[in-house]
């Protein structure tokens, strides 16, 4: 399987790591050079320095023939459009995304990308399934 | 609605508002009205109606009225930005008249495929200065 990871933050080099640790082939993207730096001495020659949203770059990363796009940064709407670019323009078939804005989740989804993950709302659903129900149900009962 | 108050969203706001339009104003940054207020360009109405904050937030859109206006301009400095908002708008809120600034011509065709009404300042700038150079400016 070969996967590109867009975000070379704490996500996207736990999951490239991870990936590699599999077996997987991964290209990891970075946009800042000393952050890319950093992750290349981490984790060899799989990181790439350039931008998740500029087609000449992409197409260096040989994103025709990904099995999967994972775009992690910290920006919705970049991670937004890298993987309406990998699905769109590159045929990707599974694009999946980090989004920050819980809303964001739908959104993705709405706008043709294959999966969102939200960790804000997961961790609200931790919350109220933890501390929620006890709350709500007492009426019921 | 006008997400961004930049040189071109706050005089086309004003043109609009003018015109006797009803607009609405959005900018992550609270000194953007200000700043084209002192300018000149922007009534201070137009500021008192304007709205702080992320245009790429769905929730922010619906809550500065997204769901009643008849057209949307996506003019902020950033790409990405302008093609996120752009499309809640149209895919989201079904405004039909949604217009999309993207200067990265590459970026700009394929979501002119993709069926956004989008415009290039870089193109157009190039094509300009061109046609004037080549003598074939009207």
């Amino acid at each position: 399987m070969y996967v590109i990871i867009i975000g070379g933050g704490k996500v996207g080099y736990f999951l490239a790591r991870d990936l590699l640790d599999r077996g997987e082939e991964v290209t990891l993207v970075e946009r800042d050079g000393s952050r890319a730096e950093f992750l290349e001495g981490q984790l060899g020659t799989c990181v790439m320095r350039g931008d998740g949203d500029e087609m000449a770059f992409l197409r260096t990363t040989g994103i025709e023939r990904a099995d999967a796009v994972l775009a992690v940064t910290g920006e919705d709407e970049d991670n937004l459009v890298a993987l309406q670019l990998a699905k769109h323009h590159y045929n990707v078939p599974v694009t999946i995304g980090r989004v920050n804005n819980p809303a964001n989740v739908q959104i993705f989804k709405a706008l043709g990308v294959d999966e969102a993950v939200s960790a804000t709302e997961i961790l609200l659903g931790a919350l109220e399934s933890s501390i929620g129900r006890d709350e709500t149900a007492p009426s019921k009962d | 609605m006008i997400v961004g108050c930049g040189r071109v969203g706050s005089r086309l706001a004003q043109s609009l508002e003018t015109a006797g339009h009803d607009v609405t104003l959005i900018d992550r940054d609270p000194g953007a009205f200000t700043r084209f207020v002192g300018r000149g360009v922007l009534s201070s109405q137009l500021v008192d109606k304007a709205v702080v904050g992320d245009g790429c937030d769905s929730e922010l859109l619906r809550r500065a009225g997204i769901e009643g206006s008849d057209a949307f301009a996506a003019l902020t400095e950033g790409d990405n930005r302008n093609i996120m908002a752009a499309q809640i708008a149209r895919h989201v809120y079904n405004i039909p008249k949604v217009v999309c600034r993207i200067y990265d011509p590459i970026r700009e065709e394929v979501y002119r495929g993709m069926g956004l009404q989008t415009f290039c300042p870089t193109i157009d700038g190039e094509r300009t200065v061109s046609a004037m150079i080549l003598g074939k400016a009207g």
